[in-house]
C-alpha cells in the first residue's frame, strides 16, 4: 500500500508484566516461551490460585508525596508509560499542546485502594476515608497522573470495555492520529487487581484455572483439551504512537506500523461471547488495514483458556479466514503471561509487534493435545524463530461483548528497529 | 495531655511531615509556604485529621490564608485548641 503522512507508527513501547519488565525482557520470554504464572495466596482465601504476579513492590520508586495518590495500578501504569516515552526518545509533550493525547484502558483501576477502604468502613467502622482515597481509587487516576507528569494536554481518555479496554484505547488513539486530530499519542492499559476480594469476585464465575499441581507455570492452557480456565495477571503496557510525518520530523526509527483497527459488539449477552461480533471486528480491522486474510502471517488470539470462550473464537477465526484458516499461524500468549484484563490487548499487541520486528512466531505454551473444537494451525509448545512476519492481527473480546481487533504491519519506509536476542533465549 | 505551645506544635508538625512525606525538618521552616514543600490541600487536610487525633481536638475552623505557611497551620491548630 502507499505510504501516507498520517500512517500511525509505533515508536516506543513500555512493559511491566509477569514475563518481563521491559520490552526486551518481554521479547526474550516470548521467544523462550517462558511462563510467568506463579502460585498466588492470600490469608483471606483458603484456596491458592495461579496468577501472573509481578514480584516487585514498586512503591519505593515513588516519593512519599506521590504515593498517597498511587494505587498499585497507577504505579504500574506510570512506570510503563515512562518506559514507552523514554523508548521513543520524547522529553515531555507540553510543546504539542492539544496535539498530544493519552488513551488508556483498565477494568478495575484502583480497586485495591477502594476495597481497602470498604474494609475500613465495615470492619474498622471509619466514617470518613483519608482525603486521597477517592482519587487513588478512581478508574482514570493513572492516566490523570501520567498526563500531569508528562504534560499531555490534549485528550486524556479512559476506556473500560473489560478485556478489550486497552485495545479500544489503542485503536481510538490510532484513529485520532490518522484522522488528523493528533500528532502523537500514548496508548495502553494497566491492571493490578490481584487482591483477595477481586479474585473471589472472579471465583464466583467459576472460570478461573486450577493450579497445575506439577508445575504452576503450566496452569493456563488455551485451546488445550485439558484447559481449566483463565489465569488473572497484573501489568501495564504502553505504546507511543505517532504519525509518519511526525516521526520523520523527529528523525526517529520505529518498531512497526499500526495498520488496522476494528471494533464491533456482539449485542448478544453480557457474559457469553458470540463469534459474529468477533468476526465483525476482525473483518473491520482487515478492511481498515487494506489486507486480505491470506496476508496475515501471525494471529494472536484472545483465547483465555475457558471451556466456553476458546471455541467461540475459533469459530470466528474460521469464519473470517475461511480457506486460509488451515495455514494461519495462531497462538495465545496468555498461556505464559495470563490475562492482564485492562492491559491484555496491549501486551498481546506488543507480542505481535515483536513478532514482526524480530521475525518469530510466539507460541501457545502447554498445548500438547488440542481440543477438537479448537482445531487451527497452532504455534504450539515453542516459539518459531526466523519466521518472517509481514502482518499480524490480534483479537480481544471483552465481557459485555465489545470486540477489538488490531492489525500491525512491517514498516518499509521509515527505519525500523529490532531487539537483540539474548544468548539465553537462543539456547 | 498538656497543650503544646506554638513551638511545640511546629515541632510536632515537622516530625510528622518527615515521617509521612519525607520532608526534612530543616526544609520545613515556619515561614515556608506549604506548596514549596510539595504539600497540596488534600495532604494538609490529612495532616489536620492526624492532629485532631494526636491532640484530641476538633478542628472546627479550618480556614487559612492564601499561600499558607507552616506558621499558618500552627496558628490554625492553636486557634482550635483554644476553643476546645
Amino acid at each position: 500500500m502507499s505510504v501516507r503522512p498520517q500512517d500511525v507508527l509505533i515508536t516506543g513501547i513500555g512493559v511491566l508484566s509477569p514475563i518481563g519488565s521491559s520490552v526486551s525482557a518481554l521479547h526474550d520470554s516470548l521467544l523462550a516461551t517462558r511462563s510467568g504464572i506463579r502460585l498466588w495466596q492470600s490469608p483471606s482465601l483458603s484456596k491458592s490460585l495461579p496468577a501472573g504476579v509481578i514480584e516487585e513492590d514498586f512503591a519505593p520508586r515513588f516519593s512519599k508525596l506521590e504515593l498517597p495518590y498511587l494505587d498499585r495500578c497507577s504505579q504500574l501504569a506510570m512506570l510503563a508509560a515512562g518506559q514507552a516515552i523514554e523508548d521513543a526518545g520524547i522529553d515531555g509533550f507540553a510543546a504539542h499542546a492539544q496535539r498530544a493525547g493519552l488513551y488508556y484502558g483498565s477494568v478495575a483501576g484502583g480497586v485495591k485502594t477502594e476495597h481497602d477502604w470498604v474494609r475500613q468502613f465495615h470492619v474498622d467502622h471509619l466514617e470518613v476515608s483519608r482525603p486521597y482515597t477517592i482519587m487513588a481509587s478512581m478508574l482514570n487516576a493513572a492516566p490523570a497522573l501520567i498526563s500531569i507528569r508528562h504534560q499531555i494536554l490534549g485528550p486524556v481518555i479512559t476506556n473500560s470495555s473489560a478485556c478489550s479496554s486497552s485495545g479500544a484505547a489503542i485503536g481510538e488513539a490510532c484513529r485520532a492520529i490518522r484522522d488528523g486530530h493528533l500528532d502523537i499519542a500514548l496508548a495502553g492499559g494497566a491492571e493490578a487487581a490481584l487482591t483477595p476480594t477481586f479474585m473471589a469476585l472472579w471465583g464466583g464465575l467459576r472460570a478461573l484455572a486450577e493450579p497445575d499441581l506439577a508445575d504452576v507455570g503450566r496452569s493456563c492452557r488455551p485451546f488445550s483439551v485439558d484447559r481449566s480456565g483463565l489465569v488473572l495477571s497484573e501489568g501495564a503496557v504502553f505504546f507511543v504512537l505517532e504519525s509518519r510525518k511526525h516521526a520523520e520530523q523527529r528523525g526517529v526509527d520505529c518498531y512497526a506500523r499500526l495498520s488496522g483497527y476494528g471494533i464491533a459488539s456482539d449485542g448478544y449477552h453480557i457474559g457469553s461471547p458470540n463469534s459474529k461480533g468477533q468476526a465483525a471486528a476482525l473483518r473491520a480491522a482487515l478492511q481498515d488495514a487494506q489486507l486480505e486474510p491470506a496476508q496475515i502471517d501471525y494471529f494472536n488470539a484472545h483465547a483465555t483458556a475457558t471451556r466456553g470462550g476458546d471455541p467461540v473464537e475459533v469459530e470466528a477465526i474460521r469464519d473470517v479466514f475461511a480457506n486460509v484458516a488451515a495455514t494461519l499461524p495462531v497462538s495465545s500468549t496468555k498461556s505464559i503471561h495470563g490475562h492482564l484484563l485492562g492491559a491484555a490487548s496491549a501486551i498481546e499487541l506488543a507480542a505481535c509487534v515483536l513478532a514482526i520486528a524480530d521475525s518469530f512466531l510466539p507460541a501457545t505454551a502447554h498445548l500438547e493435545q488440542v481440543d477438537p473444537e479448537c482445531d487451527l494451525h497452532h504455534v504450539a509448545g515453542n516459539a518459531q524463530a526466523d519466521h518472517a512476519v509481514e502482518h499480524a492481527l490480534s483479537l480481544s473480546a471483552g465481557f459485555g461483548g465489545t470486540n477489538v481487533a488490531l492489525a500491525v504491519s512491517k514498516e518499509h519506509d521509515l527505519r525500523t528497529r529490532t531487539l537483540l536476542r539474548s544468548d539465553e533465549s537462543r539456547s | 495531655m498538656a497543650k503544646p505551645d506554638r513551638k511545640g506544635i511546629l515541632s510536632m508538625l515537622q516530625e510528622f511531615l518527615d515521617e509521612r512525606f519525607d520532608i526534612s525538618p530543616a526544609s520545613a521552616k515556619a515561614e515556608t509556604p506549604l506548596h514549596e514543600l510539595g504539600l497540596d490541600s488534600m495532604m494538609m487536610l490529612d495532616v489536620m485529621l492526624e492532629f485532631e487525633d494526636r491532640l484530641s481536638i476538633k478542628l472546627n475552623d479550618m480556614s487559612m490564608p492564601r499561600d499558607a505557611t507552616l506558621a499558618d497551620v500552627v496558628t490554625l491548630i492553636e486557634r482550635n485548641m483554644g476553643s476546645d
